[in-house]
């Protein structure tokens, strides 16, 4: 996998370099600000992105729209953008209208490095990777507003392993039971949210979210 | 309140004070010279520059105000009258505004300057704002105030103007002899005098003396008083004046704590989150090769562990350094000892001395403190000095006084640097001040003044 890495923090940015060349992986630039990403991505053509969302010049969010710039003009090109902090508008503007190829993640995540990489191996391959912060935070709002009301405790967990953007076989693991077992609470799920089964991981993402957003 | 009631005199005896009367002989000079002091001859420029202006400010303001009110009564021409209406304020502030030039261009008075009236968006709106334009009624005031003033300044003009005429009376009569019989030279003709003789003359030189010693004193009279009827006018009352100051104090403040609040975000997102960050990328990655076993995983592992190991103590100091910037923990102990710390760390050799009977507000310490620390940055970068001499003390009943001073080259300049002026905003934010003596050569020294408890 060739990786394209912007993180302004130097010591982050190496930690990460050697994380994922530890791991096989092509570091084809590490840079320093939004600028530079867009243009190392147009030389480079990476498989995949991992990318700030604060940087110089203004330490606001320049990572997140070069993230949705790359997403318009590279489609192609995976886009995993690490955060500090979680904010679903972001995670709204990176998942506007389409859910693979993208990751959101918190940048406490880069303490597992296997799970990090797997889940950027996923953005690589037009997965999704959404933090769990994140569909805590989505799935915290839809309770309230009672979307979730029929749900069984399984079933919500289902639907938060879905959300992340997880396969069935990797919601089977992490919940430590058959893959039928998840296939049979997956079209539960969907039934009881009265949502459009799919079979494609990310546009059941994508189906997920919108739900759990509207 | 800011504003001064009368000129500020710049020359000793230009009108009698109470030294004056009690030693004769200065007392004598003052009246015998007044006439010739620049003082008396700067208001006299002063009263003739005011007629014009006065009798202009008038008549402008009034003819605007009045064809206003006339036009909108009639309600045919509001919108006109409305008009004329902004126009007259405005003409009113503009004369305020020339008067408020002269008055300091001739004789160093300050008048208040009038505050610009409200922005407002929207048409209607911003007729409202400009109709109920405070400060802009006051100066209509002052404008028609203005026509007295200048009969007044015209009346004092003109004895300046017979003083000089009838001191000079021999002179014409020496210039004129060859009038014709019956011919009244008679320029003065105060207290019926009349000259019709040649020692007449000399008559009407004598009473033109007196006219010309009592004429500044009349003109400085009017000048004086005018000038504090025009300052009651135009200022604000001195409690307005005191919630502007609050306002202005009090939206730094505000503006200052948000700007200090996101300062830290930023140096906690930027130092020790990422650190933490990276740290924990590090340990994460030491445990997967510990898990693997081999020989060359485990020093690899190793390897990541110092980087986590060093990664923690980073992130330590940074923490360290954060906190103390937000509240030093050496002020818990009282602003003495957290000065001498302050001046240890210092590249220049620093003497403190701490006088403090009574124990400042934790909120005057902090501002102090960091006012110390700021200052001492600031001649440790530019002042090339060998000694700084911080001092704080409370004398008994008065405020709380910091000095910092440098034995360098001087020549501080606040407009340059922003730290000063930011000094001086947080110190007025407890009612306080901050004054910089910095002479080109040095010394340099910034006093600045506190109230013991906010």
């Amino acid at each position: 996998m060739r990786v394209v890495i912007a993180e302004d923090s130097a010591l982050l940015r190496e930690g990460l370099v050697r994380l994922l060349e530890d791991r096989g992986h092509e570091v084809a630039a590490a840079v320093g600000d939004a600028g530079a990403l867009l243009t190392a991505v147009a030389e480079h053509h990476p498989d995949v992105v991992v990318t700030d969302i604060r940087m110089p010049p203004t330490h606001t969010d320049e990572g997140l729209r070069a993230a949705v710039e790359l997403r318009r003009h590279h489609p192609a090109v995976g886009v995993l953008v690490l955060s500090q902090y979680i904010e679903t508008t972001y995670a709204t503007a990176l998942l506007a209208a389409n859910a693979g190829g993208v990751g959101y993640l918190l940048k406490d995540r880069v303490a597992d490095a296997a799970e990090f990489a797997g889940a950027l191996e996923r953005v690589a391959a037009g997965g999704t990777a959404l933090d769990p912060e994140v569909v805590t935070k989505l799935m915290r709002a839809s309770r309230q507003t009672g979307g979730l009301g029929g749900l069984t405790p399984r079933e919500r967990e289902v639907l938060e392993l879905m959300a992340e953007g997880r396969s069935n076989a990797a919601i089977a693991e992490a919940m430590v039971i058959s893959s039928g077992a998840v296939e049979k609470h997956v079209a539960s799920v969907f039934s009881k949210l009265r949502l459009p089964s799919s079979e494609a991981d990310n546009r059941r993402v994508l189906a997920v979210l919108q739900y759990l957003r509207a | 309140m800011s504003s001064t009631a009368g000129p500020r005199d710049s020359e000793a005896g230009s009108r009698p004070s109470a030294g004056g009367w009690s030693r004769p002989a200065a007392g004598l000079r003052t009246l015998l010279g007044a006439p010739f002091s620049r003082r008396a001859w700067r208001e006299l420029l002063y009263a003739v520059a005011g007629i014009p202006l006065g009798v202009a400010g008038f008549a402008l303001t009034a003819a605007f105000l009045g064809a206003a009110t006339v036009l909108t009564i009639s309600l045919v021409g509001t919108v006109l009258g409305l008009v004329l209406l902004m126009t007259g304020l405005r003409v009113a502030r503009l004369v305020s505004a020339v008067q408020r030039v002269l008055a300091s261009g001739l004789l160093g008075a300050r008048l208040p300057q009038l505050p610009p009236h409200r922005s407002a968006r929207g048409a209607l709106r911003r007729v409202d704002a400009r109709l109920r334009d405070g400060p802009g009624w006051r100066a209509v005031a002052a404008a028609i105030l203005g026509l007295p003033a200048a009969v007044a300044k015209c009346i004092a003009v003109l004895w300046w103007a017979y003083g000089v005429f009838s001191v000079t009376s021999p002179v014409w009569w020496l210039m004129f002899r060859n009038h014709p019989a019956g011919t009244h030279l008679s320029p003065v003709h105060f207290g019926g005098l009349a000259v019709e003789t040649w020692p007449g003359t000399w008559l009407a030189a004598v009473a033109g003396t007196a006219i010309l010693l009592v004429a500044p004193w009349l003109v400085h009279g009017i000048v004086v008083a005018e000038l504090w009827l025009m300052a009651r006018i135009l200022g604000p009352g001195e409690l307005a004046a005191r919630v502007a100051t609050l306002e202005r104090s009090r939206s730094e403040v505000v503006n200052e704590a948000a700007a200090l609040v996101r300062q830290i975000e930023r140096n906690l997102h930027d130092g020790a989150q990422t650190r933490l960050a990276t740290l924990a990328l590090h340990l994460g990655m030491a445990r997967d090769k510990l898990a693997a076993g081999g020989p060359a995983e485990v020093a690899a592992a190793r390897d990541l562990v110092d980087a986590a190991h060093a990664g923690a103590k980073e992130a330590l100091v940074e923490l360290r350094d954060l906190s103390s910037g937000i509240h030093p923990p050496v002020l818990d102990n009282g602003l003495g000892p957290a000065l001498e710390n302050l001046g240890a760390g210092s590249a220049i050799p620093v003497r403190v001395t701490a006088d403090l009977p009574e124990r400042p507000s934790p909120a005057i310490e902090t501002i102090a403190y960091f006012s110390a620390a700021e200052l001492l940055a600031n001649a440790v970068k530019h002042s090339s000095a060998n000694l700084i001499q911080v001092a704080a003390t409370s004398p008994v009943g008065g405020p709380f006084v910091l000095t910092v001073r440098d034995d360098g080259r001087g020549g501080a300049d606040e407009a340059a640097g922003s730290g000063l002026s930011g000094l001086r905003h947080r110190a007025r934010t407890v009612d306080g001040t901050l004054t910089v003596t910095s002479p080109p050569g040095g010394p340099t020294t910034v006093r600045v003044e506190l109230p013991l408890h906010p």
